[in-house]
């Protein structure tokens, strides 16, 4: 997958790099609203991110023009203007996500994952752990023919463990992707820790979790 | 009580006792200005009697008799004339009975002596004391209309130029003061006045409003751009940690002191986007148009939170109308106004504590909440500040950033919500959220 990133910000630009080389991804960076053009137009992309705030140009202009050019591409929004016109604008414009900054960059990978299965008919919808299957359209988990119920949260944490397994995921990871953008006036919360409780009885019901491990002092991973 | 109503009620005060002052003496006056009316009436026929009788000679009335009188056939006045001794001198009106053809009446009369040709005489002129006061009542009368006519005029004029006088003073109450909404709208207008205490009023007002207009447009402008500002920064670390951490050769007291690093950038982070969504909500970023039903937020709310509930072993009783719905407002800010409340109300709560939540509609169409719990308390010195950003009035334990109720309080703003706190130590806490009218 191909991946340019226009970013004026030169240490984020290079963090996202590096991290997304590690997933297999190719990643092109562009400092400037003149250079991201340029690159548009001699190469051809999976994936653009944008920042809005560029110091020559408006990031929607880029949107705008690049859609003309890389009309298959999936295209991310990052700034830290997370007002809502921009917002509103942008996805107007037909970029596919969106993401305020500061996000995680395991936040930014899952999104990439998520455009993906959806716009390149990447079909891995249908996830297993142990005995277990996870239908991520329908958002269900069953053992066997039998129906496991899960909250909206537990599944969200379950799912995203499972589409990173061998990774370990920290807490604050963890809570960015089930909170969002709703902002959380507790910053040493073990909520997290009591999601998983919950998802760990709900599952040994039926049979054992042991793969769902936790890393002490870091945070949880499902083992494969 | 208003100003207006004030001068009314001194105005028509003041008048009604003057009224009554002169309804008491009035009896007295009249009557005086009769009898001095009559006085003067007496004199003044005293000198053209006299008059008469000069020209005429004392003769021509005697006529051989010892006296003359004369009177009208209602017997109302009389004159009499007749000799008396040379000693005797006279000039006096009094009150005195006279019989007059067997009758007995009552006579306000003028003795007067004169001397003609040596001779003394007697002049009496009366009049009935009847006919006196006959005007009395009907003069009585008549002043007392005048004058209730007179009073009610000046109170009318009085009252249309205290009215012409103060409006300004009630436009400035009206534009300036009740219902001001904050922010404060940009371009007050002059109320328009010849009075000069009320243009410096005005002038004074909308100069303070401006001015804090300016420092609160200011604050907002700082904490946009100062968190703004931030998150780059925060991004820059909070990446190159996570990139950090992916690598395979770090040992494990690495990785650790990594994680608490992130946690501190975590912090950083949230605070930063709390102030972020203040900011916002003060920007009116967000669109209040949504319709929610408050039951259906708390149901939310407290799957939401239910593991937390569960942890301290804290019951919730929702016990809210089914049916009430807010209109015009925004599901994403309400649902974290609630959210922040109940996350206090049982991180403030004690073991196996309660929460109640329940509505109320009021008399006056507003619709009110009420959250209370059975915890700590909060201090009374505490409790003007508790919306206050990064205001913590608990210090023990996991307190949170401060801001919590700061983004409460920014978001019942935003909606006109009216928000207030009542607190006793060791019982508990109660929040009210009272709705503007739909």
């Amino acid at each position: 997958m191909k991946v340019l990133i226009v970013e004026d910000e030169k240490t984020l630009a290079h963090e996202i790099d590096s991290f997304l080389k590690k997933s297999f991804y190719l990643c092109d960076i562009a400092h400037t609203f003149k250079t991201g053009l340029e690159q548009l137009e001699q190469n051809k992309y999976d994936f653009i991110l944008i920042d809005l705030s560029l110091p020559d140009g408006d990031g929607l202009e880029i949107l705008k023009r690049a859609k003309k050019n890389n009309p298959d591409a999936a295209y991310i929004i990052i700034t830290a203007r997370t007002q809502l016109k921009d917002r509103i604008s942008g996805l107007d414009l037909g970029a596919d996500d969106y993401l305020a900054k500061p996000f995680y960059l395991l936040e930014l990978q899952s999104r990439l994952q998520a455009i993906a299965r959806r716009k390149f008919s990447i079909t891995e919808e249908l996830l297993s752990i142990g005995e277990f299957h996870i239908d991520l359209p329908k958002r269900v988990v069953m053992f066997g023919q039998e129906k496991v119920e899960l909250s909206r949260k537990e599944f969200d944490l379950l799912s995203y463990l499972l589409l990173h397994k061998n990774r370990v995921l920290t807490r604050a990871q963890l809570s960015e992707h089930i909170w969002g953008t709703f902002v959380n006036d507790d910053y040493d919360s073990n909520y997290i820790d009591a999601h998983i409780k919950n998802i760990r009885k709900k599952l040994n019901v039926w049979a054992d979790t042991e793969w769902l491990e936790t890393v002490r002092g870091v945070g949880y991973r499902i083992k494969k | 009580m208003k100003l207006s109503t004030k001068l009314t009620l001194f105005i028509t005060g003041s008048k009604l006792v003057i009224v009554l002052l002169f309804v008491l003496a009035l009896p007295f006056l009249v009557k005086q200005i009769a009898s001095e009316y009559t006085n003067y009436t007496l004199k003044q026929q005293r000198k053209k009697v006299l008059d008469i009788v000069k020209k005429n000679g004392t003769d021509y009335y005697f006529q051989g008799e010892d006296n003359y009188g004369s009177y009208t056939m209602l017997k109302e006045e009389f004159i009499a004339l007749l000799p008396v001794e040379s000693s005797l001198s006279m000039d006096t009106i009094k009150n005195s009975q006279r019989l007059i053809e067997r009758d007995t009446l009552n006579y306000r009369v003028l003795s007067y002596t004169f001397k003609d040709k040596n001779k003394n005489y007697l002049l009496e002129i009366g009049k009935t004391t009847a006919s006196i006061n006959q005007y009395n009542k009907p003069l009585q009368r008549f002043a007392l209309y005048v004058l209730i006519i007179l009073i009610g005029l000046t109170i009318l004029i009085d009252l249309t130029f205290i009215r012409v006088l103060i409006r300004p003073l009630a436009k400035i109450i009206k534009t300036k003061l009740i219902n001001r909404k904050f922010p404060f709208k940009d371009g007050q207008k002059r109320v328009q006045t010849s009075t000069t205490d009320f243009k410096y009023l005005d002038e004074s007002l909308i100069l303070l409003m401006s001015q804090i207009n300016e420092a609160f447009y200011k604050e907002r402008e700082f904490t946009s751009n100062a968190s703004h500002e931030l998150m780059t920064p925060i991004s820059i670390l909070q990446n190159k940690m996570e990139n950090l951490l992916t690598d395979e050769t770090l040992d494990e007291p690495s990785s650790m002191a990594i994680i608490e690093m992130m946690k501190t950038v975590d912090r950083l982070k949230n605070i930063t986007k709390s102030l972020l969504l203040i900011s916002r909500i003060e920007n009116e970023q967000y669109i209040r148009k949504e319709q929610v039903k408050p039951l259906l937020l708390f149901n939310e709310i407290v799957e939401e939170i239910s593991h937390r509930l569960e942890e301290k072993h804290i019951q919730i009783f929702i016990n809210v109308s089914a049916e009430a719905i807010l209109e015009g407002v925004n599901k994403d800010l309400l649902f974290q106004l609630f959210f922040n409340l109940i996350h206090n109300a049982i991180k403030f709560n004690r073991n196996n504590g309660e929460i109640f939540i329940t509505d109320n509609y009021l008399n006056n169409g507003t619709y009110e909440i009420m959250i209370t719990d059975t915890g700590i308390g909060i201090p009374k010195a505490d409790l003007p500040f508790v919306f206050d950003r990064f205001m913590k009035t608990n210090l023990e334990g996991d307190v949170g950033y401060g801001l919590g109720l700061a983004i409460v309080k920014s978001i019942a703003m935003y909606h006109q919500i009216q928000i207030s706190v009542q607190s006793e130590i060791g019982e508990g806490t109660t929040f009210k959220i009272v709705f503007p009218t739909m």
